[in-house]
């Protein structure tokens, strides 16, 4: 058996169980950290893929920082009471998401794609390197989507500040 | 070398996952986190035909999507702070009102 498809089972069996551990976990503590555990090991797929970039990226941005994200908002707002999971959409949304995947996993087995085409052959990646590829594509043909990321992130931050002022607490000390 | 299409089947029953997650789940952080869910499927996907076509454009995609993630989460959860100082609540029961 090949390396890779050992490593492609055991990322992928892991990153599902801990996909269905991040939907069904009651408390979300657990949630978050089966959240890591996906993130990690979708991150393992794509370095059977041969995206090295994007697997350090996924680790470095997503596992890190947006887990970061969640668990300090989580840390700040108090546990939730409540019924975790609404018993009477999952008797509906079971059914329909499994014959939903169903046609995906249809579609994506004996659906007709297009041939490659592309110019990456396995041997020019092999010579210049992932980064150097996905890098050089990125700075000349998709140079204006990165300066639109930019813009994006600068507003999101500005967002993100002016939503999470204080605003209402100093209104009511001025009420008082 | 595993084919291409199970790398997809995988992006599909990850998407599936996080959209059930989105329906079932009552805890508004809760929901929030299966979008991320979702996004990591469609990320899948990208490398996977990137894989198969032979072309690096996917990836490039790939990092648009968790710069947008990224975003998302900051822009999420600020509101989500702000609707919990609102409201003390994080349930989508309770959240019915547009206005407060």
């Amino acid at each position: 058996m090949d390396l890779s498809v050992i490593a492609f089972w055991s990322f992928s069996t892991l990153a599902v169980l801990s996909a269905i551990g991040v939907v069904f976990f009651k408390n979300i503590i657990y949630s978050v950290l089966s959240l890591i555990s996906t993130l990690i090991m979708v991150s393992g797929l794509f370095f059977t893929l041969g995206a090295e970039l994007v697997g350090a990226l996924q680790i470095l941005i997503y596992a890190v920082a947006i887990v970061v994200f969640y668990v300090l908002v989580i840390s700040t707002v108090p546990e939730y009471k409540g019924k975790a999971i609404d018993p009477k959409y999952m008797l509906l949304s079971l059914p329909v998401g499994f014959l939903l995947f169903l046609e995906l996993a249809y579609v994506s087995v004996y659906g007709a794609w297009a041939s490659n085409t592309g110019i990456f052959k396995p041997e020019v990646l092999n010579e210049i390197g992932n980064v150097k590829a996905v890098s050089t594509i990125l700075f000349t043909k998709f140079l204006f989507p990165f300066e639109v990321a930019s813009l994006i992130l600068l507003v999101a931050m500005i967002g993100a500040i002016i939503l999470g002022r204080k605003e209402q607490v100093m209104d009511e000390e001025e009420v008082k | 070398m595993v084919p291409y299409e199970y790398y997809v089947v995988l992006s599909a029953l990850l998407m599936v996952l996080g959209l059930v997650g989105v329906i079932i789940r009552k805890n508004i952080i809760a929901m929030l986190i299966s979008t991320e869910l979702m996004l990591n499927a469609v990320n899948i996907a990208f490398v996977a035909f990137d894989f198969k076509l032979q072309e690096v454009a996917g990836q490039v995609f790939v990092f648009f999507i968790l710069t947008i993630a990224a975003a998302e989460a900051a822009v999420g959860l600020g509101l989500i702070m702000a609707i919990y100082r609102m409201k003390k609540d994080v349930s989508v029961e309770k959240l019915t009102e547009l206005k407060f």
